[in-house]
């Protein structure tokens, strides 16, 4: 496995947000704030020095307690902030990222949705012509799909951002931030298939989850980050037997 | 080329959401935005052409030619200025570049501005108005003006992240800007100080452009002709460069 080019290199990742202290709520409270010097600014180490890499069709999963940059990190690799320092090769084409804030409109129909929705993450037009009805035969949407998502329940909601995200065969590296847990428990069991026949395809799945269970059944892999550094990186069942017993404590 | 290709599908997707948001409880729809112009002119000659009359020539295309380029300046910088804030669900999974949101706004604008045109150019032949030479520089003058408010939007995109309150401002200030623009009077009747504001007010030299061109039928003037092109040019790419630098700073505050 050592000599396979990885598919996700992480190298020294580090990801400083500043923070300001002052919980400055405008402008006028900023400006008045200012001129007293008040403003003061703290830093935050989201990720510190993080390195890993991540091999083709490995099933990693990300775990750690709130706050400790799980998040963060899946945001880096998908590329949608940049590092302080540090670097990441991945090629971003092949990266779809799932989270729970889908980015549908309200006010638009599921069908508009679909097109909007999965213009923004990459598809083109043509592949979702070819693939719209799939995707709502997998969200189970049928009847629903000229109506205003605003009138979805939020299982409908994630049935469809889940479809489309992982339409097609499109997605070669997937990163799951908290998705896996939403749904009936139907959909969970329908999802967790797709996904499973993903990582049978040979896609790389990332994936972050505060369920220990949802971790152990699916991953082989796993990465625990405690206050953005890494603590732990090997076998998905040591990992979370060490970060079980920190809980214990 | 199939980069370029999805670039403009994310912008017509995004375009066609902004149009059926707007009026997605309206019955006529698009429609008002060929009727809204044309009642506002309607309001404004009824009120104001009685006082202006001698020194106006045809005051409903005076008024409505700068109405619609103030308009659309309006718009663009407005609709720029809150576009990371209300996509932000979206701007951590996009692909292509974060400009096509700003880009869709704009073209947003530029399609209210088509629709416009067809209560423009109808009324302008109604009114009278031959058909010159001089109109082929309308083109360049909506875009140059375009550029101009996109600038202006992406500075403000930026400071809306951090100053939610930039948004209030912003209104009072486009009223302002509003009654700086010589709209709907003419300029000789302000001071000669005033006049000179007006002169330094960019989106004034795009409403004196198009009127030159359209309505009076003359060829702008050199100085004009400078000017259009400098506050627009500039204007894109000083906006663009600090919406570049800035991108990252954003996407880790919204």
């Amino acid at each position: 496995m050592a000599d396979t080019q990885p598919v996700i290199s992480i190298k020294n990742l580090t990801m400083r947000y500043r923070i300001s202290t002052a919980n400055v709520s405008g402008l006028k409270d900023y400006l008045i704030r200012k001129i007293k010097n008040q403003i003061n600014y703290r830093e935050l180490l989201a990720l510190d020095d993080v390195s890993f890499d991540i091999q083709k069709g490995e099933v990693v999963g990300i775990i750690g307690t709130n706050g400790s940059g799980k998040s963060t990190l899946l945001k880096l690799i998908s590329g949608a902030i940049s590092p302080s320092s540090g670097e990441i090769e991945v090629d971003r084409r092949k990266i779809q990222l799932l989270t729970l804030g889908t980015g549908f409109d309200m006010e638009l129909s599921g069908r508009e949705n679909v097109y909007l929705n999965g213009s923004i993450i990459g598809y083109s037009k043509d592949f979702l012509d070819g693939h719209y009805d799939e995707i709502v035969e997998f969200a189970e949407l049928q009847d629903f799909m000229e109506e205003k998502v605003k009138n979805y329940s939020s299982g409908m909601v994630s049935r469809l951002g889940f479809a489309i995200a992982t339409a097609g065969d499109a997605a070669e590296i997937l990163l799951l931030d908290e998705v896996l847990s939403v749904g009936d428990e139907f959909f969970r069991k329908k999802s967790l298939k797709r996904i499973k026949e993903m990582i049978h395809g040979g896609s790389t799945v990332v994936m972050v989850s505060h369920g220990m269970g949802t971790i152990l059944d699916n991953c082989d892999r796993a990465v625990w980050i405690e206050k953005g550094k890494l603590r732990m990186d090997g076998d998905v069942k040591t990992v979370c037997a060490e970060y079980r017993k920190l809980g214990g404590q | 080329m199939g980069e370029l290709k999805q670039y403009w599908f994310v912008i017509r997707e995004l375009t066609g959401r902004e149009i059926k948001r707007k009026y997605a409880r309206s019955y006529l729809g698009i429609l008002w935005s060929v009727l809204s112009p044309l009642l506002y002119m309607l309001v404004m000659t009824l009120v104001f052409s009685t006082m202006f009359k001698r020194n106006i020539q045809n005051f409903p295309l005076y008024y409505l030619t700068g109405y619609l380029f103030f308009n659309m300046y309006g718009q663009v910088s407005q609709s720029v200025m809150t576009v990371l804030v209300d996509n932000r669900n979206l701007l951590l999974r996009v692909k292509v570049p974060k400009n096509v949101f700003v880009l869709s706004r704009c073209y947003t604008a530029f399609i209210n501005f088509l629709y416009s045109m067809m209560a423009y150019l109808p009324l302008l032949l109604l009114s009278g108005v031959k058909p010159k030479l001089t109109m082929i520089l309308f083109p360049i003058d909506m875009i140059l003006c375009l550029m101009f408010g996109l600038g202006v939007g992406y500075v403000l995109s930026i400071l809306y992240v951090f100053f939610a309150d930039i948004k209030y401002l912003y209104t009072v200030f486009l009223t302002m800007l509003l009654y700086l623009s010589a709209i709907f009077y003419p300029i000789e009747q302000v001071p000669n100080a005033m006049q000179m504001v007006i002169y330094n007010n960019p989106v004034y030299d795009y409403m004196l452009f198009a009127r030159d061109c359209m309505v009076y039928g003359t060829w702008p003037t050199a100085d004009l002709w400078m000017r259009i092109i400098i506050w627009g040019v500039a204007s894109y790419l000083l906006g663009y460069l600090i919406f570049l630098r800035r991108e990252n700073e954003v996407m880790q505050h919204i």
